[in-house]
């Protein structure tokens, strides 16, 4: 076994490497430890390289510098249980603290849901879309469609494939910071819609305490039943939980209500300081405030029975970019 | 009573469901947790040399089951027509005997421990029980990411396991309690760490040791890997023991 101290530094030569898009030296490398907060010199990063390079995690390219290999990512996914427990919520965070979309000024980045599915069922997948954004189960009927091969910040499109992005319900999170609230994210859950009316969370899984996603867990157990929902008005919808501190809750209404005013909707309740919401418990002080979620739509096309690779809360994108559906 | 709508953690069944386990190992009495799987009535056969495979391999809690026909009940679990149950033994019956004997075990989380050459290596995924409702022992069967069936073949791959933690001071009598476990053929217990140090890449709070158990889901996993329909309910009751047999008996 690997020295713990040493497998943290090795892990994190290695994520810096995978962020690249092209190959990195020793000399980049140790700068961007720096920046991290690990003080590593540029002849240890060499001597790290070369151990990573022996164990297959990564390829050395001449004098250009190191890639990933396809063992190096799986081994980034799989290392370090301890310090990835908080991973999900963590890179929530820093979407969140990236949102600066302005409902006054009616411009920014929204965070974005990407689902990437074939092209084959493009035509089938559209149809699913319009009708699960015409029946108000996301929280914005804008979307952008991205076609194969091309590139979108962080989002690249692999060939014979096409992406949606439609606006994640962490967007009202990273809104509520631009208006000075604290909004703490703690669940994604399964809403029981009954009548068209939200009765109470079926099961919740929360953001903490997880490696993976809560939303993506949902959508991979095929638990949901949007498109019964969007037949009968009964069924299970995706839905996420926060809370805000009970003195900013009228503040909190206040910027949600204005969100409407571009196209920004789908907040289902906002609870009494204190007083459970949808069932779920709420801590003393606090106000939960739970909203749809955006992945709703890409449930929909999933349950259609067409193969869906989803990325809830994925990137961050100019919300004046998404469109709606003609 | 439960409520018609009723939000309850994992973390809350599991401890409701160890007060209620009153199985001894030494008398081979009382009741012990299981999980109920239900299936088509054509798999019976195949799913049951699926379940003997896991059981021969260790990836199973214990070795003894109940076969759920058409019209049989047991302490009024019963399945519909067309269909079989499978009443199998829940890692949670450990924990549930470990407090009867004075050892309470605090669960962590469940998820994938990565298994190497046969020796358990790493957790790489995982989610805790105070923070979701539903097992994640279940959910995370559905997400594609275990390889049970790799790991029955070549000694390597994913299955699904529990963290759970223990005072340091009851160091001993856990030992002596899981030896007497053993002898009862509940075998389901992966790894016990050391006090203090890290189990399964997991660093442990001061003097508490760390108590690694292989999900009662694992042959389970192994159905839904290949493709065989399967639906599965843990946590799902408590059973007296003199109601499953070992699964010999069955093939």
């Amino acid at each position: 076994m690997t020295d713990p101290d040493v497998q943290i530094k090795l892990i994190e030569i290695m994520r810096i490497i995978a962020k690249s898009d092209k190959p990195l030296g020793a000399r980049l490398i140790a700068d961007e430890l720096q920046n991290r907060g690990y003080t590593i010199g540029e002849r240890a990063v060499r001597y790290h390289l070369r151990v990573l390079d022996e164990r297959g995690f990564t390829k050395k390219h001449g004098y250009i510098g190191r890639t990933i290999t396809e063992f190096g990512l799986k081994e980034i996914n799989d290392a370090l249980i301890g310090d990835r427990l908080d991973m999900v919520i963590t890179r929530i965070e820093e979407l969140v603290y990236k949102t600066t979309y302005d409902p006054q000024e009616k411009k920014g980045n929204v965070i974005v849901d990407v689902s990437v599915i074939d092209k084959r069922d493009h035509e089938k997948a559209m149809d699913i879309l319009k009708c699960a954004i015409d029946a108000g189960v996301s929280i914005s009927p804008r979307i952008k469609v991205l076609d194969e091969g091309s590139e979108e910040g962080d989002i690249s499109v692999p060939d014979g494939k096409f992406a949606i992005a439609n606006v994640c319900s962490i967007t009202y999170d990273g809104i509520l910071l631009r208006n000075g609230i604290p909004s703490t994210l703690l669940y994604g859950g399964l809403m029981q819609m009954k009548a068209h009316k939200p009765v109470s969370f079926a099961d919740i899984i929360g953001y903490s305490g997880t490696s993976l996603d809560p939303i993506k867990i949902f959508i991979n157990k095929r638990s949901t039943s949007v498109l019964d929902y969007i037949e009968s008005g009964t069924g299970k919808l995706l839905a996420d939980l926060r809370y805000v501190p009970g003195s900013a809750k009228e503040k909190a209404r206040e910027v949600m209500e204005l969100a409407k005013g571009s196209d920004i909707g789908g907040y289902l309740a906002i609870g009494e300081t204190g007083e459970d919401v949808f069932s779920v418990p709420v801590e003393k002080g606090k106000a939960g405030i739970s909203v749809f979620t955006g992945s709703n739509v890409i449930t929909a096309i999933a349950e259609a029975g067409i193969p869906v690779n989803a990325y809830p809360a994925y990137s961050i994108m100019d919300y004046n970019m998404m469109k709606k559906l003609e | 009573m439960q409520k018609k709508y009723c939000i309850q953690f994992a973390s809350a069944k599991i401890e409701d469901l160890m007060f209620r386990t009153t199985f001894d190992p030494v008398t081979r009495e009382g009741e012990v947790v299981v999980n109920l799987s239900i299936i088509d009535k054509e798999d019976l056969d195949d799913v049951l040399g699926i379940f003997k495979m896991a059981a021969n391999s260790g990836l199973t809690v214990s070795p003894y089951i109940r076969v759920l026909h058409e019209g049989d009940d047991v302490e009024g679990i019963s399945v519909g027509p067309g269909e079989v149950g499978l009443i199998t033994m829940c890692s949670i019956t450990i924990d549930g005997i470990l407090l009867k004997k004075g050892v309470f075990v605090k669960h962590r989380f469940g998820g994938l421990a990565e298994i190497k050459d046969g020796t358990p290596l790493r957790f790489t995924n995982v989610l805790a029980y105070h923070s979701t409702t539903i097992d994640p022992l279940e959910v995370l069967m559905f997400q594609e990411i275990t390889s049970v069936i790799e790991v029955l073949k070549t000694g390597s791959g994913k299955i699904l396991a529990n963290l759970r933690e223990a005072p340091m001071a009851a160091r001993d009598d856990i030992d002596r309690i899981l030896s007497d476990m053993v002898d009862v053929d509940i075998t389901g217990v992966l790894e016990v760490g050391e006090p203090n140090v890290h189990i399964l890449n997991v660093p442990m709070e001061r003097d508490r040791l760390g108590i690694v158990a292989i999900g009662g889901t694992n042959p389970m996993a192994i159905v839904q890997e290949y493709g065989i329909g399967i639906r599965v309910r843990t946590m799902f009751n408590v059973v007296d023991f003199k109601e499953l047999y070992h699964i010999s008996e069955y093939m």
